[in-house]
């Protein structure tokens, strides 16, 4: 973990997301030799020969092509980011294979898994999850990942406890699970030796002062929420330059991590033991931080009321400045736009869920419909193959499905010169 | 070559009047079927423009070819010619003086055939399939303007290898209409473009979509003095949205309906949604088609927002439609969609291409 001050810098890199396998370095030099801010026309063509690989795939391992295309998508671009699609993928392939058994222990579904809890703005949340679904429980690499997000949030008490519960279920490989525990335990005793130095040197009460580029504790359970207090608690670690500051801001981050063995202290970050509790769905993935719930601004108060003593209203809220949806009705010769069908307002509804849209809820309606196709009927049904179409990350129209087809059938005739399915030559 | 092959013999027969007695979903309407249609699904249908005397029918389709028919005023059809192109094909289109026929493929070319010689020269390339083909006319240029699932929107100048103008849209172009001066693309992803093509060709608007699902087909209409002032656009889920581009009362003027759905009002069981796979509007009447999914077509009068006709249900989903020049023609086509995937794929099924007498049934509805 982060300790001399060139691995500092190597993690405060931002245009190379590290990859636990590491990278390619062929992909890595030709991603980031790219200028231009449209996709290279081979990037295009390899990306469609993913998504059309995955509505063609008719095998008994439908894992595998989401693996490799995720993995693809990472090695093709380091930055990570929105064009790169990646959390969209992952979200996508988390979500499909959830009700599969069979991959259910699978280290390449389970990885997958994890990659989509880094995405999301409460990890422990999602590993919790998957607990509780059964799925990974007897993988090392969910107890190396989890109890690692318990450490970096300070909590190395939690991210012991994690270890045991690995060990309790026979996670394996075994040997991997022991090496990081004892790392660890390594890590943690020497918090231990530093802060019994430190601290007695330390006689002074600090003023809390706000430190630069201090790395904040992340509060509240679903979204990453900057705290407003910077000072203090809020700190989680403190990386970058500040490291090289001195002893003093050291010993507050090392303060920081004593205060975790403190059990007399509230933790930020849930209950005692990972439970098994009954989740519906997997916590939201996406960390909005325009979604803050309003918080009290460090010890102002407003008034509540006017200096006439009036009390002081809400403004009404603003007129919608989408166009209203409106229902036709087939039967009636006369389509009346002006008509709502008060049983199917779904104007402001719609409005709302795409705002308030997380993968979380999008989990849960995904499983509402399945529930939904098994049991009762479903009012509508979209007569065409939604698999198809909406199967990989991005659509595809009918024609593209049919096309990608006839491109496979002219290449498995015309000998293997292009395995994406596109062939470059006319 | 006037004969397309050795299935049906030459113009016999072409007023497609099989023995009635058989009642075969195949032909519910028991309008005209052309003769010698394609061998493989159509993707496109367009008729001559009105510069040319006659009404010549030509149709794109995924066995490769585009055939030209001539349609005789009894409503006998007559194959005329026949191009070949090296990957099905998506779209063709007239010159407006209706002596070339532009075609695109999925082999990434699109071709001008020349129908007084039968030859065809390759004038526009593409990195992937060409989906959309569309002749501009303006004052001062003439071009081709072809749509590509390689996300550009490319203008050729015929006598040119390169292009005029490359544009880069935010997706692959699904569907395209132009009317001059306006175009308007429909990509993935729901994107809207609109471009004013004065002078040279520039993007005008992005739209955010009416619509909640994947672009599927857009139509752009004309106003009463006969200028294109907004288009319809069709999506995968029987919803149709009336978009004006500058209307005074945007909330009120612009609507979507719902079509292409089966058990309108049985609530018990659900309803079948089928996509709209094509829009034409009427030259003459400013009333509009759409063909669907579920094999039918329906007609619309937009300014009275009623319903005209909806047809019986064909056996097979409706792909292309188109009027002709004079808006006394209705030609739909009838073959699979690939809506369901290649499962529901049956290369023994005929392919089928309609002709209906259309002046009467899309006068528009008297405002009330």
């Amino acid at each position: 973990m982060a300790e001399g001050g060139d691995v500092e810098w190597e993690l405060s890199k931002e245009n190379i997301q590290p990859l636990r396998r590491g990278r390619a370095i062929s992909a890595l030099h030709q991603a980031l030799s790219q200028q231009q801010d449209g996709l290279s026309s081979a990037v295009n063509h390899q990306r469609q020969g993913f998504e059309s690989e995955l509505r063609m795939y008719d095998g008994e391992d439908p894992l595998d092509v989401w693996d490799r295309y995720i993995e693809w998508t990472e090695q093709t671009f380091p930055q990570g980011g929105k064009e790169s699609n990646l959390s969209t993928l992952l979200e996508r392939a988390v979500t499909k294979f959830t009700e599969e058994r069979k991959y259910h222990e699978d280290p390449r579904y389970v990885e997958l898994w994890i990659k989509f809890a880094e995405h999301c703005p409460e990890p422990l949340d999602i590993y919790r999850y998957m607990q509780a679904q059964g799925i990974g429980v007897t993988q090392a690499s969910l107890y190396i990942a989890w109890s690692e997000e318990y450490e970096n949030q300070g909590n190395c008490r939690k991210a012991d406890l994690v270890y045991q519960e690995g060990f309790k279920k026979f996670a394996g490989p075994h040997d991997k699970l022991l090496q990081f525990h004892k790392a660890l335990q390594a890590r943690v005793s020497r918090q231990v030796m530093m802060n019994v130095e430190e601290d007695s040197g330390d006689d002074e009460p600090k003023a809390p002062e706000r430190v630069s580029l201090a790395e904040f504790k992340r509060r509240g359970k679903k979204k990453a929420v900057a705290p407003v207090n910077r000072v203090g608690s809020s700190i989680r670690s403190i990386s970058g330059g500040v490291q090289s500051l001195g002893a003093p801001v050291l010993g507050n981050a090392a303060n920081s991590r004593l205060m975790v063995f403190d059990e007399n202290k509230t933790q930020s970050a849930g209950p005692s033991e990972p439970k098994l509790e009954a989740w519906a769905a997997p916590p939201p993935a996406k960390a909005k931080e325009n979604e803050q719930n309003p918080e009290k601004w460090v010890d102002v108060k407003i008034p509540q009321k006017s200096k006439f003593g009036h009390t002081v209203m809400a403004p009404p809220p603003p007129k919608p400045t989408f166009q209203p949806f409106v229902e036709e009705s087939d039967q009636l010769p006369t389509m009346t736009p002006c008509k709502i069908n008060p049983a199917v307002n779904t104007v402001l509804s719609a409005r709302k869920a795409c705002r308030e849209e997380t993968p979380l809820k999008r989990l849960q309606e995904h499983h509402q419909q399945q529930k939904e196709a098994e049991s009762g009927t479903p009012r509508e049904q979209s007569m065409y193959c939604k698999e198809l179409v909406l199967g990989g990350a991005t659509e595809f129209c009918f024609e593209e499905l049919r096309a990608e087809r006839y491109f496979k059938k002219m290449n498995q005739e015309g000998g293997r010169k292009d395995p994406t399915g596109v062939s470059a030559s006319n | 070559m006037s004969l397309f092959g050795a299935t049906s013999g030459f113009g016999a027969a072409g007023a497609g009047v099989f023995g009635s007695a058989t009642t075969d979903s195949h032909n519910p309407m028991k309008d005209v079927e052309v003769t010698s249609p394609p061998d493989d699904s159509i993707s496109c249908l367009a008729f001559s423009p009105p510069t040319m005397p006659g009404n010549f029918l030509i149709g794109g389709s995924w066995a490769n070819d585009v055939r030209c028919w001539e349609v005789q005023d009894n409503g006998q059809t007559v194959p005329k010619a026949q191009q070949m192109h090296t990957g099905p094909v998506l779209d063709a289109c007239w010159s407006d003086d209706g002596s070339k026929v532009f075609t695109a493929s999925c082999d990434k070319t699109a071709k001008m055939w020349d129908l007084n010689s039968n030859q065809a020269l390759q004038i526009a390339q593409h990195d992937g399939p060409i989906k959309s083909i569309h002749w501009i006319k303006a004052p001062n240029y003439s071009c081709i303007m072809t749509g590509s699932w390689d996300k550009t929107l490319k203008f050729w100048d015929t006598r040119s290898p390169n292009p005029m103008m490359s544009l880069q849209m935010p997706e692959r172009s699904y569907c395209a209409d132009v009317v001059y001066p306006m175009a308007v693309v429909a990509t993935a992803d729901r994107g809207l473009i609109v471009y004013q093509l004065e002078n040279q060709p520039s993007e005008f608007r992005r739209i955010d979509s009416p619509l909640k699902h994947q672009h599927r087909c857009v139509a752009i209409f004309k106003d009463k003095q006969n200028k294109p002032t907004g288009f319809a656009l069709g999506s995968i889920e029987g919803r149709v949205a009336i978009h004006y581009i500058n209307p005074p009362n945007p909330a009120k003027d612009n609507f979507t309906f719902k079509c292409h759905r089966s058990n309108g009002t049985n609530t018990t069981t659900p309803q079948d949604i089928y996509a709209v796979n094509a829009i034409s509007f009427h030259p003459v009447h400013g009333t509009l088609a759409t063909v669907g999914s579920d094999g039918r077509f329906s007609f619309w009068d937009k300014d009275a927002r009623t319903k005209l006709k909806t047809s019986e249900q064909l056996d097979q989903p409706i792909t292309a439609c188109c009027f002709n020049s004079n808006g006394n023609i209705f030609a739909y086509a009838s073959s699979y969609d690939w809506s369901k995937g290649h499962e529901y794929y049956n290369p023994q099924k005929k392919n089928y291409i309609f002709l209906r007498s259309a002046a009467e049934e899309l006068k528009p509805r008297n405002k009330k």
